[in-house]
């Protein structure tokens, strides 16, 4: 009784979408209006294709307008979704959306096989993942093995990691250990002999892996490590380094520059790295970055990459 | 908010207030249509028999599941087995969150309504030989609709608060200020949003009294009954409804 009632539920919804299909899909048939709509010259791949993200990612600057101002994207439409949450990644994978705003680490992205493409002209300010540490604990022991650390990292091993701890769900502690192993940097040593550090982490599950790779290998080197993970956003974490609650956490470049000094405009990479060097406050360093990158990026699926011969932003901009 | 109100680029922009109302609206209607043809049927065999009570308890357990969570559930449960560019995918979570939000205070006060029905009344009309589908159609849902109607208005406004989330799976409807204004910091869109949305509960609200009024017989209503509170009803107003039963309240 209850499954047929259901059942009919979905039956008599469906009816009634079907009748009303027809006048409610006329504004979103991107196809055929979107090549219509696109400036001059011939259609555009963009104006072919739907974008989709969260409701913020269409008015702000780096947004669709900075897609527009520094690329000379323009999308057939634009689709409200979510941040880069299950709404996004859904619709990318069953084609209600062309392309999705999704971070570069995000765990769908090796799970289907999604393309990420490349921002050459870095319309997403950098965001490399680096320690911030509180500079009388950064021995040269210790930085030269978080350095190490930071060595080895990049956006697709923190990503592949990332499908271990978010999709997974596996301990976050037993992957880092797992990735050292791979990689070499589980051998034990002396280098940060003797040293004492209380490691931190933002309230995200990556951040919480990042604390649990930096203090395996700490371990490793024989340092004295205490863990005080998931402490929450960088307003509360940063008075905690400065007053020694914790000594370390992991960080990303862009943002932190943007807390410590909301004026700065770099946005490549070194220009960042550099930026925000000079913008640590006082009891606060950051160390080596790594090339890993958790920032905003324009996704699209392998279909649609081959389809349309994507690798980069600027490939939407080119007639197709 | 009131200048933002005031912006008729506001109003008349695609996808602005007009835009936006016309989609509010037509997702209530379709939650409201579609929950009538379910509920009120059902609801008057469920009285008409006395079977089945417990179809009214399993509906309104239903109503405790938390709408948002259920929205993007059923988004990604549904997802996968609907391909293309429409808004199909969107659209049906939403319409089957509002419908089972709609559904039952309906169906509760259509079985209460039934089941309030004077016996003897219903006893005079199987004595006039009527049969029980003359019984339901003449006599028990005349009787029962002042109570249909207050579970109908209790589903319109939910129906008409809660559409809002449409605009969290990407459809527009008046949720769209509410979402974006909340988004980009623009706290007078989001504000201007849900004023717009209680605003539209309240009017539908006025709208079906009124349709209440001219749809209830007078008999009914109480012109004619001994009730003590019939002077209420025969100064002209809006007649007094029986307290609803304990179940439908939210």
């Amino acid at each position: 009784m209850k499954k047929a009632l259901t059942s009919a539920l979905v039956a008599a919804c469906a009816t009634v979408l079907a009748a009303c299909g027809s006048s409610g899909s006329s504004g979103s048939n991107g196809l055929s209006g979107g090549s219509s709509a696109s400036a001059g010259g011939g259609a555009t791949v963009a104006s072919k294709l739907v974008l989709g993200g969260s409701p913020e990612f269409k008015t702000r600057t780096d947004g669709v307008p900075g897609l527009q101002r520094v690329y000379g994207v323009t999308f057939g439409s634009y689709k409200t979704l979510d941040a880069g949450g299950p709404l996004t990644i859904n619709a990318l994978k069953n084609g209600q959306i062309d392309a999705g705003d999704i971070f570069t680490t995000d765990p769908s992205i090796p799970a289907n096989g999604f393309v990420v493409l490349q921002d050459p002209k870095n319309l997403y300010a950098a965001q490399n993942v680096l320690p911030l540490i509180n500079k009388a604990k950064a021995t040269p022991g210790v930085s030269s093995t978080l350095n190490a650390v930071s060595a080895k990292l990049d956006t697709n091993t923190l990503a592949q990691l990332d499908v271990h701890v978010i999709t997974d769900k596996q301990d976050p502690d037993a992957v880092a250990k797992g990735w050292l192993a791979s990689v070499g940097l589980n051998k034990t040593g002396t280098a940060a002999q003797g040293a004492s550090i209380k490691i931190g982490s933002a309230n995200f599950q990556e951040s919480v892996l990042l604390a649990e790779i930096y203090a395996e290998a700490l371990r490793a080197q024989g340092a004295n490590i205490t863990t005080r993970l998931n402490i929450g956003s960088r307003e509360t974490y940063i008075p905690g380094l400065k007053d020694g609650s914790i000594d370390l956490i992991p960080e990303y470049s862009g943002v932190l520059l943007q807390f410590f000094d909301p004026k700065a405009t770099a946005v490549s990479s070194a220009d960042v790295y550099a930026a925000l060097q000079k913008a640590v406050p006082a009891p606060l360093t950051v160390l080596d970055q790594s090339s890993a990158e958790d920032k905003d990026a324009i996704v699209v699926t392998k279909t649609t990459a081959d389809k349309y011969h994507l690798t980069s932003i600027a490939d939407l901009a080119k007639n197709g | 908010m009131i200048q933002w109100l005031n912006d008729p680029g506001n109003w008349t922009a695609q996808g602005g207030i007009f835009d936006q109302l016309w989609a509010h609206l037509q997702y209530a209607l379709i939650a409201l249509v579609v929950a009538i043809v379910l509920a009120l049927p059902l609801g008057l065999l469920i009285g008409h028999t006395g079977r089945g009570r417990w179809l009214v308890t399993v509906a309104n357990a239903v109503r405790s599941l938390p709408v948002l969570g259920l929205l993007i559930l059923l988004y990604v449960m549904l997802a996968p087995h609907i391909h293309g560019r429409g808004d199909t995918v969107y659209l049906l979570p939403t319409e089957i969150v509002l419908i089972l939000l709609a559904v039952p205070p309906l169906l509760a006060s259509t079985v209460a309504g039934v089941e309030n029905v004077d016996p003897a009344v219903r006893d005079a009309a199987a004595g006039m030989g009527m049969r029980g589908g003359q019984v339901v159609r003449k006599v028990e849902l005349p009787n029962a609709l002042p109570l249909v109607f207050s579970g109908l208005r209790s589903a319109t406004l939910q129906v008409i608060a809660t559409a809002t989330v449409a605009a969290y799976l990407g459809l527009g409807g008046l949720g769209r200020f509410v979402y974006d204004g909340q988004a980009s910091q623009n706290f007078a869109e989001r504000n201007a949003g849900a004023l717009l949305v209680a605003l539209l509960a309240v009017v539908a609200d006025l709208l079906l009294a009124v349709a209440q009024r001219y749809t209830v017989s007078r008999g009914v209503s109480g012109r004619f009954s001994s009730r003590p509170d019939a002077s209420t009803s025969a100064e002209g107003g809006p007649p007094e409804l029986p307290a609803p039963p304990a179940t439908h309240t939210a």
